[in-house]
């Protein structure tokens, strides 16, 4: 219980101290939101107000006084997101938490999707190249393993936007759900959702599969060797038991905290990802935001960010155990 | 040995009695880039039933291969030849290196098992102690009620508390007690041969003790046969009613353990001797012996521990000894053998009263060793055994 307590507080802490640099770095950036809306509004509705009207008007809008002291906007900032405000976006002209309750669930879906099918695929895969190792199944799927791994998930999702979406469509090359279905529990709309996500879950999964794969591989030969797999097959059990309760088990355990580390990776990597499908998740808004300076935005989708790899990683400590009995959580100092 | 006909005149002189397993011109060979390497070279030896016989060699000299070979066990690529027969108690015997790969699984485990050298890795980290008895006794199709039931005894006799050692995790068992289950594991489906790699190697000296006298008492109440694998000759010679002693992949010699340690008849027996600890040898008197043991790819031609012997002559240079009666109960391949008490005698006299009362030799124990000498047919004193581990009496 009192670790418990520890790494909330371990979280909480890492959370704060993230919002508290990104939001340093993020004034430090030169321009601004304001002058951005101020512009723009200015050039739609003419010149006949006065600059300094909507400057106003703006600035009673958005959360955030960019002239305000540093310190001050700070504390009225975090003051805010204590109470569960994230501001207000200023080129959506939204709340921020709106935007992002919305995005949420879509991010998460895509992430899921792409984390499931990698590791499904490169434990799979990893576990059949440690059996055959050495033959020319092994040698090819390494090779091919390299080859993916070196290619950039955007080029990937470039590519199969250019031959999978427009020139063959095949899959739709844009957006989270087919424009003419309704949201809602049926059965068109999940269809549809799949469909959509297909293209950039594979432009994750088949550029990334490779490395766990190989690791797998190799934690696989290592667990072949160790003596209590040889005990096992003199012991006469079945070679599935042995492959699942013996060598994957094992051969699983280092690839778990790399599971967990890679949630944080996959966040980092749907800013280009979902920018290139449009597929408005985190990632998507988080580009808008750095692309307009839209400060409130940007600070929220670094927080979610920031909040899903702290809870992955908390997940991950306090379930280790559960996983590899040699590893105490709790209490009990870490025996590595 | 009591159990031995004294009339072996009818037999080879490797075979006894009422072998349980016998081993015919067993090889191991491995296929490797440089050559063939040929870890277990032509070896032909009957193990009696319910014995306990005692395997030595320094390291590297294909004494686990020896062990592997008894299970046809060898580890890929090796290839094993020859012949392997077990003699179940009753029913006819069984040609170990014909049986189906379905058979194989059965008969090891249920007939003859293995403790492996290493036993802290001979369990699953991430399972349980319980588990790995349970999923053995459900492999082996046996009744998992009365299958749990021996392995609690087991453990018991092993003085295991099964309560406490079945819901562990190895990592939660000492060194001591993991070899402990791993012998209660390798008891489980009742087999009638039991093949200790190093089962001691990685253990203090008082649990090496307190494993063997273990093994001894198990040995009794389950009527089993043990083959103990070890670099470690005065221990082993504590348990063991014969012991054979591997050199270069091959059995040298084999006898008696009596025998083996009073009258030691090839050169090696002699220096492996000489060259083990032992506290009542003053440290001067130790010697190692010359040389390297050989490379498996490239054994010594005729005799292979030629290039280290001091009575090697070209015959051994020139041809492979056959193994030679000393008594009738020791045989040696050596073409020397009657030469070799003079030319390596023995470094340290001690006495092992313990293991007297158990001989039928003729005349070696009495207490006073200088009689004892006076009596062996060998003109010098030099046959007086390297019993080493210093606390036995």
């Amino acid at each position: 219980m009192n670790w418990v307590l520890k790494r909330t507080g371990q979280s909480v802490f890492t959370v704060w101290a993230v919002a508290t640099i990104s939001f340093g770095l993020i004034r430090l950036m030169p321009g601004g939101a304001e002058d951005i809306i101020v512009a723009r509004i200015h050039e739609s509705q003419g010149s006949d107000v006065p600059a300094e009207v909507i400057r106003e008007q703006v600035q009673h809008r958005i959360n955030i006084d960019p002239n305000a002291p540093i310190h001050e906007a700070y504390l009225q900032y975090m003051g805010g997101l204590v109470r569960g405000d994230f501001g207000h976006s200023v080129y959506l002209n939204r709340d921020v938490a709106t935007i992002l309750a919305e995005a949420l669930p879509w991010t998460i879906f895509l992430m899921a999707i792409s984390t499931l099918l990698t590791f499904g695929l490169a434990l799979s895969l990893g576990a059949m190249m440690a059996y055959k190792e050495g033959t020319r199944f092994d040698i090819s799927q390494t090779g091919v393993a390299i080859l993916t791994t070196s290619i950039p998930y955007y080029v990937a999702a470039v590519l199969f936007i250019a031959y999978l979406g427009n020139r063959t469509s095949i899959f739709p090359a844009r957006g989270r759900y087919p424009a003419v279905v309704e949201p809602g529990f049926t059965i068109q709309f999940i269809v549809g959702s799949f469909h959509h996500a297909i293209l950039p879950a594979a432009s994750f999964v088949l550029t990334v599969y490779g490395l766990t794969a190989l690791a797998m591989r190799g934690n696989s030969i290592q667990i072949l060797g160790e003596d209590y797999v040889r005990v096992a097959r003199l012991r006469g059990l079945s070679d599935r038991r042995i492959a699942l309760r013996y060598v994957g088990r094992n051969a699983v355990l280092p690839m778990y905290t790399s599971l967990l580390i890679s949630i944080g990776f996959m966040f980092g990597g749907s800013i280009i990802l979902e920018e290139l499908f449009q597929y408005p998740g985190i990632g998507y808004y988080m580009y808008q935001a750095i692309e307009y300076q839209d400060m409130p935005l940007m600070m929220g989708t670094f927080l979610v960010i920031t909040v899903a790899v702290v809870i992955a990683l908390f997940v991950g400590d306090a379930t280790y155990s559960k996983l590899d009995p040699r590893i105490k959580s709790g209490d009990d100092s870490e025996s590595y | 040995m009591s159990t031995y006909e004294r009339s072996q005149h009818d037999r080879a002189l490797y075979e006894t009695a009422d072998p349980v397993i016998e081993l015919r011109d067993a090889e191991v060979v491995f296929e490797m880039d440089r050559g063939v390497s040929r870890v277990l070279d032509n070896v032909t030896l009957d193990i009696q039933r319910n014995e306990v016989l005692g395997i030595v060699g320094e390291s590297g000299s294909g004494k686990s291969m020896l062990a592997s070979a008894m299970l046809d066990a060898v580890v890929d690529p090796g290839v094993l030849s020859g012949q392997v027969t077990y003699h179940p108690a009753d029913g006819h015997p069984v040609d170990v290196l014909e049986l189906s790969e379905r058979e194989l699984l059965k008969h090891r485990w249920e007939d003859i098992s293995m403790v492996f050298q290493g036993a802290m890795s001979s369990f699953n980290p991430t399972m349980e102690v319980g588990e790995h008895f349970e999923e053995t006794i459900e492999a082996h199709d046996y009744d998992i009620g009365a299958g749990m039931d021996r392995a609690r005894e087991l453990l018991e006799d092993l003085y295991l508390d099964p309560d406490r050692v079945l819901p562990s995790y190895p990592h939660e068992l000492s060194g001591g007690m993991k070899q402990r289950a791993l012998i209660a594991l390798s008891l489980v489906l009742e087999p009638d041969v039991l093949v200790m790699d190093e089962p001691t190697a990685a253990l203090d000296l008082l649990m090496q003790r307190s494993i063997l006298s273990l093994l001894e008492s198990l040995k009794e109440k389950y009527d089993l046969t043990l083959i103990f694998i070890t670099h470690d000759l005065p221990l082993v010679a504590e348990l063991a009613d014969r012991l054979a002693v591997m050199y270069a992949f091959e059995l040298v010699e084999i006898g008696a353990t009596e025998e083996i340690l009073r009258r030691g008849s090839h050169p090696y027996t002699r220096s492996l001797l000489n060259a083990t600890p032992n506290l009542d040898a003053p440290l001067e008197e130790m010697r190692p012996i010359e040389g390297a043991a050989p490379d498996p790819v490239d054994v010594p031609s005729g005799c292979s521990y030629h290039p280290r012997c001091p009575l090697a002559d070209d015959e051994c240079v020139a041809s492979d000894p056959a193994f030679q009666a000393v008594s009738d109960e020791h045989s040696v391949a050596c073409y020397h053998w009657q030469d070799a008490p003079d030319a390596i005698p023995f470094n340290v006299e001690v006495e092992v009263a313990e293991d007297c009362p158990q001989t039928d030799k003729e005349g070696e124990c009495l207490p006073d060793e200088r009689t004892a000498d006076s009596s062996e047919p060998e003109p010098q004193q030099a046959e007086n055994r390297a019993e080493t581990d210093g606390g036995d009496q």
